[in-house]
């Protein structure tokens, strides 16, 4: 068992970058959405959940291979994408990841093990469990993650990939967000049962609950499914418990009040692991300083880089489809 | 537009064994080249008959009854380093998984920005088969409607094999379906490779010509031949490629004969004929020495009794009368 403390004294300044990247990324987004900006489409930030994100993707190794849901600009950062094409695709730019045909929800890059976001809630988890099964079948000890949220919990494509994954012995992970919220909807409202994590029980798969808002504990979780994954013993689910800060999607402040109450965010993670460090005597609260002007400057340029980057052509709205 | 290379033909006799053939050929040729699907090991789609036995367990792979699992993790395997089939028995079936086929494995493509190819192959049975409504779809023009996926239909032996091939070798998600009443009909595989894009034309002369799919295919050639005897010579287009539709294949045929007739097993609102009868007369309309009939099913799910079910599909007879009102 990994000691806690050694683990954060490894890695938790780096973790902590991390966490800031995924912040200020999102944060320039807000700013873009209150200046009226009309370069974003629907965007589905993760602000207080970036401890899911840095937690899940820190031990993943290249060749291992991720589906996201479409609240998944975090995990998208933690896997190492460049964030001026993303921001390119989210702005619908020729530089984006997909040529502009893919936009917030949709980011991917296989190359760097994101294999695909996800407009359907739910849509990618049988994807992450073919991912897993080719890895295995082709002799890698690679795995497959699915990160979906408590909304993709209710549908039936997780329950067809559970009972599948078990029967292979899959080398896949599924990591719930849950953030608290189905779309418009409090998932307690709509959500049966004593946790989602529960409901791996069934399946004779392990089923886990994490701090959501603890990169460190989420860490553990994943570290613990990654060893089970690799070592041929087949798949876990970990439930992430975390808290939506924004709404569903930005513009829909309107709604505050309505559906759900002021976020409590009383466990922001960069600030828990900030006190961390501080507590190792590591300096947190001065190296926090420090990751969020790095975050600044960087992802201001690679904004504006993207803000400046050029349409796609119009042709390749017909082009594409197909292969051959 | 033939894909294919010619090779060692096939020596099965049937139209299902013929693409059981085509399957197992890929297989040994290829490592990557999987197979999923519920009871694919008993080979009770006769598609799958042999596999299990020649590829074993890891390759082909008998699934629960969770089609949108299976074909999700299709996508998956496709986009890391596999080249699955998935037999999903009948296209009826593809409504539980629809997502995953049409917004997931037929979007990949397309919204990765050319990131992701999905070389699925689809194997269904399509059409009227004694089930009743459930099992009796010929979902083809849905998924023709899809936008990222290419349809073959094959009719015969030959068909069936050389589009199975074409399917299993290209690198877009592709579904090959077949009749279920055609599945053990008689036929050789010959030397010429069909590839996607490719029709399949028997001419009995140049009054008219009948485009038909799937068994309304089978059933045109035998009209076409009852005509001949009439005097009534008729072209018959086997529309195996529907999607992409072979615009150029049509209109061909159509210029040789001024005339057509569109046979389809789907209902008649938004059908393949539909597609097949605009496209001819957007590209073709000089040509048309007569209004082009459609010959589909009318707007009803297809009913259980074979007498009924008999009455909604289009019949030899019925092809036979639209062909005489036509030339006439």
């Amino acid at each position: 068992m990994v000691q806690r403390g050694e683990l954060v004294k490894r890695r938790g300044l780096d973790w902590l970058q991390a966490l800031i990247d995924v912040r200020v990324f999102e944060q320039q987004l807000v700013e873009l959405h209150e200046q009226g900006s009309a370069v974003l489409g629907a965007v589905h930030l993760c602000i207080g959940q970036e401890a899911v994100a840095v937690g899940v993707a820190g031990d993943l190794a290249p060749g291992d291979q991720i589906t996201v849901s479409h609240r998944g600009h975090g995990l998208m950062l933690a896997r190492g994408l460049d964030p001026e094409r993303m921001y390119a695709e989210i702005f619908g730019r020729a530089t984006g990841y997909c040529g502009g045909k893919g936009g917030s929800m949709h980011i991917a890059c296989p190359e760097l093990g994101v294999a695909g976001a996800n407009g359907i809630v739910g849509g990618g988890i049988p994807m992450a469990l073919g991912l897993a099964r080719a890895a295995s079948q082709r002799g890698t000890d690679n795995v497959g993650v699915a990160i979906f949220g408590d909304g993709a919990a209710n549908t039936g494509n997780l329950y067809e990939t559970m009972n599948l994954a078990a029967v292979w012995r899959a080398p896949l992970i599924l990591v719930c967000e849950n953030n608290g919220y189905t779309e418009f909807t409090p998932a307690r409202d709509v959500t049966a049962g004593p946790g989602i994590y529960t409901r791996a029980a069934g399946f004779g798969i392990p089923g886990v609950v994490a701090d959501g808002e603890d990169v460190v504990d989420v860490n553990l979780a994943m570290a613990a499914a990654l060893r089970r994954a690799r070592a041929g013993d087949g798949p876990t689910l970990i439930e992430c418990r975390t808290t939506r800060w924004r709404g569903h999607h930005e513009g829909d402040e309107r709604y505050a009040g309505v559906y759900r109450e002021a976020p409590d965010t009383s466990g922001d993670p960069i600030d828990r692991l900030t006190h961390e460090l501080d507590q190792l005597g590591l300096d947190g609260s001065g190296e926090r300083a420090a990751a969020q002007t790095r975050a600044r400057t960087r992802l201001r340029n690679a904004r504006d880089a993207a803000l400046a980057a050029p349409e796609p052509e119009l042709e390749t709205a017909f082009t594409g489809v197909f292969v051959g | 537009m033939t894909e294919v290379e010619p090779a060692v033909a096939s020596t099965a006799n049937r139209l299902c064994p013929a693409m059981a053939d085509a399957i197992a050929q890929e297989m040994r040729a290829d490592e990557r080249v999987v197979i999923w699907g519920e009871d694919i090991r008993t080979g009770v789609m006769s598609t799958t008959r042999g596999l299990h036995a020649e590829f074993g367990d890891d390759r082909v792979v008998d699934t629960p009854i969770s089609e949108a699992g299976f074909l999700g993790a299709a996508l998956g395997a496709a986009m890391n380093g596999l080249r699955p089939i998935v037999d999903i028995m009948y296209t009826s079936f593809t409504y539980v998984a629809f997502d995953q086929l049409v917004n997931q494995i037929g979007r990949a493509q397309y919204m990765t920005g050319g990131q992701v190819s999905a070389p699925v192959t689809v194997i269904a049975a399509a059409g009227a088969c004694g089930f009743a409504a459930q099992h009796s779809e010929c979902s083809h023009p849905m998924l023709m409607n899809a936008g990222g996926l290419k349809v073959l239909f094959p009719s015969n032996s030959h068909q069936a094999f050389w589009l199975t091939r074409a399917a299993l070798r290209s690198d877009d998600p592709v579904l090959v379906l077949y009749q279920p009443s055609l599945a053990s009909a008689r036929g050789e595989v010959g030397p010429h490779p069909l590839g996607i894009g490719d029709v399949q034309v028997e001419s009995h002369g140049s009054d008219v010509s009948i485009f038909a799919i799937g068994l309304m295919a089978a059933r045109a050639r035998r009209a076409a031949k009852q005509l001949a005897a009439e005097g009534i010579g008729a072209e018959v287009v086997d529309v195996c490629t529907l999607a992409p539709l072979p615009i150029a294949a049509l209109t061909d045929s159509l210029r040789r004969t001024g005339r057509a007739v569109v046979v389809d097993e789907a209902r008649l609102s938004c059908s393949a004929a539909s597609e097949i009868s605009a496209t001819l007369a957007e590209h073709a309309f000089d040509a048309l020495k007569a209004p082009i009939v459609r010959v589909a099913v009318q707007n009803v799910p297809i009913p259980y009794a074979p007498s009924l079910e008999s009455h909604v599909i289009p019949s030899e007879a019925d092809i036979v009368d639209a062909v005489r009102r036509v030339a006439a």
